[in-house]
């Protein structure tokens, strides 16, 4: 369609990159995806624990230990009581289950994103030939289409959640990654010798100074791992994965605006919460992990 | 496939660009021999799926180049362009289907906004599917599973890995008719116990879900829908299952149930005639493009063949309808006057 090239004007490189591509995923679905699929069910295990423990949860002791949690991170009572409600409107908007859906999938996902992208984050920060192979792939996993992966991978792991975690980490651990490294190359140089100074290895000084002192950007980058990970919901409910992302879809597919902005506004509510939560984690956790003294290098 | 499943969810803010963006360019192009009817470009709802794009490529080259008419489509789903259909930013539709019509189908005619133009074809058929080799062979694992009756005693065969006591049910595509009809088949079949109402979201995850357990042999149960490519390539390894023969009443009583929970009593899809549609103002406008689309005629046959040669080929829908009217003349010949056939001709 449209004005094509000439004839002989390019190479042909579309053609044995598309058949190879679906070559070797015909391949890998015929030989391995059984082995694939038991990898799968073993992740799946885990999200099931999860979930079902939200589930089985009553409500009430879920909204108040979310409460208690806002009010342990925040000291502000206020902030506890609007955390609480946040949860109950959720509730109270129908989509209760479907919540607790979502969030094990986003818990489990952040999580994974976290085991990946905190340690690679670090690396990156050490070293600045490895910054420069990673940069490229984590612009890659922020922009190409979700689908281009997501339906090879529904292939192999069969559909529903396992898809869904995967698409998700893809997306969420980017941001975590750049936070961490860009947190630890702000620690000042000062800070580091002076710890250096006193005999500290190097171990010793990222452990004990560095990562200290860079942790409110790492919880920014949590914090940012999460909102990524509570966008891609809609994403996930496209092949299959259960929860409020499902009743966006069922909303927006059926011309019925009203179901569509039920599901928004749960997936909103759940990001506020979750980021507020995380905030306020976020300016508490530094003065009680700040290293003896360390004020005076701020 | 992929990417219009992103721009599904943009597809009206873009039908109002696209419309407004063409117009001068339209009006220009309009000045060629053979002159159209209209002055404007002819929107097609681009819907997702193959028998729609090869319509839709087949009515474009017959509009195109043998009434110099200005072709354009808008991808996106079923809801979406039938909404902007209503409103005129899309002028046809070369799939409606006629027993799993939305109610934003139903309403638009009634308010006499859109308009049922032809018959397309008139065989379309739809059911519930297992691979052959679950139930026929000496090694099969389900013998005995021949209607939708027997899928209680089988449930363990297709255990849902996410709720492993029951089977899995992969339903049809979120938000189409056929979804919420076999949810409440589900519960009519007494089967809402035995196996989790699995909705796979879109087109391209359903295929990938079929198509990954067949390569691998092994068992499971969804619905599907013909003429599709699918079915036209694996349909021979597929068997679909018995359920209660159609009959007008119940379906319509099943149609009307609200809630899937009160369904009692299902029957078989009916063979399922597929409709043009279009836009009424637009079509008031020209009584000759009126007058072809109400004689296109195909049949599930000759669909089925065209999605084939697209599959084997990878080709686009457009070779497929360039395919189609090089090697069916007679069929395609008997939709319009001597002269706008002479001109397609001579385009292919």
């Amino acid at each position: 369609m449209g004005a094509a090239a000439a004839p002989g004007q390019f190479p042909d490189w579309h053609s044995p990159l598309r058949d190879g591509a679906n070559a070797a995923i015909d391949q890998l679905v015929r030989n391995h995806g059984d082995r694939f699929e038991a990898l799968a069910n073993a992740l799946l295990g885990c999200l099931l624990l999860i979930e079902q423990a939200l589930r089985a949860t009553p409500p009430w002791a879920l909204i108040a230990a979310t409460a208690a949690l806002a009010l342990a991170a925040s000291r502000s009572l206020l902030f506890a009581l609007l955390a609480g409600a946040g949860l109950w409107l959720v509730g109270a908007l129908g989509q209760w289950t479907e919540a607790m859906q979502t969030l094990a999938l986003v818990l489990v996902a952040v999580t994974v994103a976290m085991a990946i992208g905190l340690p690679l984050g670090v690396a990156c920060a050490g070293s600045a030939r490895l910054r420069r192979i990673v940069w490229p792939l984590l612009d890659l996993m922020q922009t190409i289409p979700s689908f281009v992966y997501l339906i090879p991978a529904a292939m192999l792991f069969g559909l529903g959640k396992v898809p869904a975690i995967l698409a998700t980490v893809v997306y969420a651990t980017p941001p975590l990654v750049r936070l961490t490294t860009l947190g630890l190359n702000q620690v000042s140089a000062d800070a580091v010798e002076a710890a250096t100074a006193f005999g500290a290895t190097r171990w010793q000084a990222l452990t004990t100074v560095r990562l200290p002192l860079a942790l409110p950007a790492i919880l920014q980058g949590i914090n940012q791992a999460t909102m990524m990970a509570l966008a891609m919901v809609v994403i996930a409910s496209m092949i299959g994965a259960r929860g409020v992302g499902e009743t966006v879809l069922l909303g927006l597919q059926r011309n019925d605006p009203g179901t569509g902005l039920v599901g928004g506004l749960v997936i909103v509510l759940l990001a506020v919460v979750l980021d507020r939560l995380l905030q306020a984690a976020g300016r508490r956790l530094p003065s009680m992990a700040q290293p003896q003294g360390g004020s005076a290098w701020r | 496939m992929t990417s219009s499943l992103i721009t599904r969810l943009l597809a009206l803010p873009l039908a109002l660009a696209a419309l407004t963006a063409t117009a001068p360019a339209a009006a220009q192009a309009s000045a060629t021999a053979p002159a159209c009817e209209l002055r404007h470009r002819i929107v097609f709802a681009g819907l997702d799926w193959d028998s729609n794009a090869f319509h839709t490529a087949v009515a474009q080259r017959v509009l195109r180049d043998g009434y110099g008419c200005e072709v354009d489509l808008i991808p996106g789903s079923t809801i979406p362009l039938i909404n902007g259909m209503a409103r005129g930013d899309v002028h046809l539709i070369m799939e409606v289907w006629r027993s799993n019509t939305p109610p934003a189908w139903t309403a638009g005619v009634a308010a006499g906004k859109l308009i049922e133009v032809g018959l397309n074809f008139p065989d379309a058929t739809q059911g519930w599917f297992v691979p052959r080799y679950l139930v026929e062979g000496p090694q099969a694992p389900a013998p005995g599973l021949k209607s939708v009756a027997d899928l209680p005693r089988y449930k363990a065969l297709f255990s849902d890995p996410e709720e492993p006591a029951k089977g899995r049910f992969l339903n049809c595509i979120a938000g189409w008719q056929c979804e919420l009809f076999n949810s409440k088949k589900l519960q009519a079949y007494g089967l809402a116990d035995h196996f989790t109402n699995f909705r796979p979201g879109t087109g391209a995850a359903l295929d990938a879900a079929i198509l990954s357990a067949v390569k691998r042999k092994r068992p499971v149960l969804f619905y599907y829908w013909g003429p599709t490519w699918l079915l036209g390539q694996i349909g021979a390894e597929l068997v679909m299952l018995h359920e209660p023969p159609y009959d007008a009443a119940k379906w319509q009583a099943l149609a009307a149930v609200k809630d899937p929970k009160d369904a009692r009593d299902a029957t078989a899809y009916p063979v399922v005639e597929v409709l043009i549609g279009a836009n009424k103002a637009f079509l008031d406008q020209a009584p000759r493009l009126h007058a072809f689309l109400k004689n296109y005629r195909t049949s599930s046959q000759l669909v089925s063949e065209a999605l084939a040669y697209m599959q084997e080929t990878r080709g686009s829908a457009d070779d497929a309808a360039r395919q189609f009217l090089k090697a069916h003349p007679a069929v395609w010949q008997a939709w319009v006057p001597p002269e706008v056939a002479r001109r397609v001709k001579a385009a292919l």
